[in-house]
């Protein structure tokens, strides 16, 4: 089947859902297309909150924040790898955002004033982050549904998107299988906007959905289009110990602090000045120094102890995190210290695209944690990218209200030969009798990335792994599958999901190998320092010819210096 | 500790049960043990999921003839007993097949939902009745400058309500909609009674007619399984009967 609209969306998310009612009120005919139900993507999951300058509440000194301490603050975090003129740009339209969303229906955490409550988070010179509770995302996506849903905005649910339709140079939609059907459509569209989110997937302890398995970039990636700054990881220093589902940054920022073995406060060795609210890589390191050293529990965690909050403020500003550390790990924080290490969190680098959200394919657009515009660089401080997928959802969306009504109708022939190309690809997936086992494969892929491209890294380990990958994407093409069904095949989804990320992972992997310096989140113990002389730029990576190319593109610096960052 | 799987396929006459030797492993969840079977024995088994920590309401099941999530159900405190909620019995939680509840672990679909395939239910009809109660703001500044005020005591009494994940594990769980498929069930109620309660929308009972209706707050027998089954803590019930008496004093 070939289906016609003006713009189509591939994510419903944060992102997608914001750009689709931007779009919608501008009377283009816009569809949604997501994988999963749009409320089970992974935004729901978003904890401690969203950044924006409101100055609800004071800094210490008793100054009032504004959206350039925001800038700042977001910089210095990014270790100077942001886009400052990106930046600027967020923080400027953050304060407008929140209260939007409220306006929209969010139920944000009020002051005893009435005004929406803000908290401190790491790296952030003001308590600076909106929070609904400990459950932010989900509040804010179920606002966001609720709008898209009043507006009967088409979505198309449990479509997983196979490939991306190019035509001349210009994205003309997309192909999607209706997995519950078994059948491959096409979506004609004049502009297609990505908001598929991260790829936390390819490592093996993540706080991430289990269906965030950076898709979209492999997508944009096979269709032309170069990924940036993928080797910038971010892990988050607090997981609970086994599932490794995320402990917000906000449990710090509302007091509670990190013990070794010994009962030792340690972040006062690696942060004396920020202590456990340093930012998530310099916590991230500590506490892997401390496990390396002997100074964790056995299975390799160390404590988060709320107790010093008292029972009262736990039950009401982190009601969550006490449910999921009981549900999860038996463990009540009112009576006893949670178990955490760090796991992967969050996706710096993606899709590279200019300030506006273009690709340099005509046409297609991307936004949120899928894309890399950059506000983030080297690091994302916590509450900035709940924040992104608002922004730039919407005035990514502005962008395509801009240069839409320009372009014709694709035709639909075009459509109707990608279809025939995915279905190919899919019954030549399905039809392999070669062997291999496709969880095997993602398991070791895991491994392989989480230890090999991890917190720390260092040359010869990293060569190790890239051959690792490549390996694993030879035996990728003698996968077999057992169940041979079209309809309803979830084998074949997640083996989907794995072609793209054998992908990205060389991606990674090459990012990281030529880095030589220390930046960030990505840490190497055979370069252990910064090097703006070499590195101050972003990495590009490119397939062409089934062969990535590596290539730099400058940093957009601006009103803020490089300067060394010490917190 | 053995796993009891519920299979349906189109073309089959009837569903049949499959058995798999669960591998031990601390902390494992009945998603954790179906993700075992799919790997390791049948990746023909289907089932729904996402963010594997409670959040996102994509895999409720029927597990021990309990609605619940799947993630969120750890399998040791289930085959010790701690997880027993007792329940108003009805059709849909009655016996299938026998298992033995020590050793081994019965997932099933959710009820009241059409099976699609396995573990996958069709939730077509559970999203017309969350779009049939309105579920949304009526507001009308489009390019607001600032926040309005709220009280924190009135955003506590909302998050009660505002915590639903709209994973249906409700829906499956209430004698009244086994009964009677046209009734809204606990979850649409409890997201209309949501927005009623908002101080930011009405102060009437405006809202709470768009379920004054047969299939609306009247049709609940206040079985409260709803409280009980979900995960979020939401109580749906409450919402109905304080929904009940309210249209029911004005009306005096
Ligand atoms: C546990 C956790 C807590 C977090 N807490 C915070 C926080 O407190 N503050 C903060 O600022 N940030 C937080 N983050 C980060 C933030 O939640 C994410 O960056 C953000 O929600 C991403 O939104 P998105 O719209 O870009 O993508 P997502 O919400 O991930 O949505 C992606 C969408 O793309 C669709 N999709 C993907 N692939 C395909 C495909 N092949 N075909 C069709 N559809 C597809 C999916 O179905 C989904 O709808 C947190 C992240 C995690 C992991
Ligand atoms: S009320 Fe509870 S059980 Fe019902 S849909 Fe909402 S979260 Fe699920
Ligand atoms: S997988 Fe999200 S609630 Fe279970």
């Amino acid at each position: 089947m070939i289906t016609n609209h003006n713009v189509l969306i591939i994510g419903g998310g944060l992102t997608g859902l914001r750009a689709a009612i931007q779009l919608f009120d501008s009377s283009l005919d816009v569809a949604i297309i997501s994988k999963v139900h749009p409320l089970r993507s992974h935004s729901v999951a978003a904890q401690g909150g969203m950044n924006a300058s409101l100055g609800n509440v004071p800094g210490e000194d008793g100054s009032v924040d504004n959206w350039k301490n925001h800038a700042f603050d977001t910089v210095k975090g990014s270790d100077y790898l942001a886009d400052q003129d990106a930046v600027e740009k967020m923080c400027r339209e953050a304060p407008k955002t929140v209260i939007e969303l409220e306006h929209m229906g969010t139920v944000w955490s009020r002051l005893k004033n009435g005004k929406i409550a803000q908290r401190p988070f790491g790296g952030a010179g003001f308590p600076r982050t909106c929070y609904a509770a400990d459950r932010t995302g989900h509040n804010a996506l179920n606002t966001l549904f609720e709008q898209v849903n009043k507006r009967n905005i088409q979505i198309y649910s449990e479509f997983f998107v196979t490939s991306l339709i190019i035509d001349q140079g210009s994205c003309v939609g997309c192909t999607a299988l209706d997995y519950l059907q078994g059948e491959v459509h096409g979506l004609s569209a004049k502009a297609v906007l990505m908001a598929t989110g991260g790829f936390g997937r390819l490592f093996n302890k993540s706080t991430n959905a289990l269906i965030n398995t950076g898709d979209g970039q492999a997508l944009a990636l096979r269709a032309g289009v170069p990924l940036k700054d993928m080797e910038f990881v971010q892990f988050h220093p607090t997981t609970l110990y086994g599932t490794n589902i995320l402990i917000t940054e906000g449990a710090r920022g509302e007091g509670g602090i990190l013990l070794n073995q010994d009962g030792e406060r340690f972040m006062k060795k690696y942060a004396p000045n920020s202590l456990d609210l340093a930012p998530r890589d310099v916590v991230a390191r500590s506490i892997e120094e401390e496990v390396a050293q002997g100074q964790g529990f056995e299975g390799d965690y160390v404590h988060l102890d709320l107790r010093p909050l008292g029972a009262e403020r736990i039950n009401e500003r982190l009601p969550g995190i006490k449910q999921i550390s009981i549900d999860f790990s038996g463990v009540d924080p009112i009576n006893e210290s949670i178990p955490v290490q760090p796991g992967q969190h969050y996706s710096m680098g993606g899709i590279d695209v200019d300030i506006d959200g273009k690709t340099r394919i005509s046409g297609l657009y991307a936004a949120g944690e899928c894309s890399c515009v950059s506000v983030h660089g080297a690091n994302r401080l916590g509450g900035n990218s709940l924040l992104e997928t608002v922004v730039f959802g919407r005035l990514v969306a502005d962008q395509i209200i801009n240069n839409v009504n320009n372009i014709e109708s694709p035709p639909k022939k075009l459509a109707q030969a990608n279809i025939r190309k995915s279905e190919d690809h899919i019954k030549a997936l399905i039809d392999r009798e070669g062997g291999e086992n496709q969880f095997e494969i993602k398991e070791k892929l895991n491994n392989t990335m989480s230890t090999k491209f991890g917190i720390f890294r260092e040359k010869d380990t990293m060569l190790e792994g890239l051959n690792e990958i490549k390996k694993l994407q030879e035996k990728f093409s003698q996968v077999s599958i057992k169940n041979k069904d079209l309809k309803v095949n979830k084998a074949l989804i997640r083996l989907l999901e794995l072609e793209g990320m054998l992908l990205l992972a060389e991606v990674v992997a090459l990012g990281a190998i030529k880095r030589k310096e220390s930046r960030g989140s990505h840490t190497r113990t055979d370069y252990p320092e910064r090097d703006d002389t070499k590195f101050l730029k972003h990495t590009l990576v490119t397939w062409e010819d089934e062969n990535m190319q590596v290539s730099y593109l400058p940093v957009k610096l601006g009103m803020f210096e490089p300067k060394e960052r010490v917190y | 500790m053995k796993l009891k799987v519920y299979r349906y396929q189109d073309g089959m006459e009837s569903p049949r049960y499959d058995s798999f030797e669960l591998e031990s492993r601390p902390g494992l969840t009945v998603l954790g043990a179906l993700f075992q079977f799919q790997e390791q024995f049948d990746d023909s088994l289907s089932f729904n999921y996402s963010c594997r920590g409670a959040v996102c309401g994509t895999c409720g099941m029927l597990i021990n003839k309990v609605p619940r999530l799947a993630c969120r159900t750890q399998l040791k405190p289930l085959l010790r007993g701690e997880l027993k909620v007792s329940l108003f019995s009805y059709p849909g939680i009655m016996e299938t097949i026998p298992w033995d509840p020590a050793k081994e672990v019965l997932v099933e679909p959710l009820p009241h939902l059409p099976v699609i395939k396995d573990l996958i239910v069709d939730m077509d009809k559970f999203f017309e009745y969350y779009r049939f109660v309105e579920p949304v703001f009526r507001t009308s500044d489009l390019n607001p400058e600032k926040e309005r005020l709220m009280n924190p005591e009135d955003v506590k009494q909302l998050e009660e309500y505002t915590n639903c994940i709209l994973c249906a594990v409700c829906f499956g769980g209430c004698p009244v909609v086994g009964q009677n498929p046209k009734y809204l069930g606990p979850a649409a109620l409890a997201k209309l009674y949501r927005f009623h309660l908002d101080p930011r929308e009405t102060t009437d009972t405006s809202r709470l007619e768009i379920a004054d209706i047969k299939n609306g707050w009247w049709a609940c027998d206040s079985y409260g399984n709803c409280r009980k089954v979900c995960p979020k803590g939401v109580p749906p019930i409450n919402a109905i009967e304080n929904a009940a008496n309210e249209l029911k004093s004005k009306k005096k």
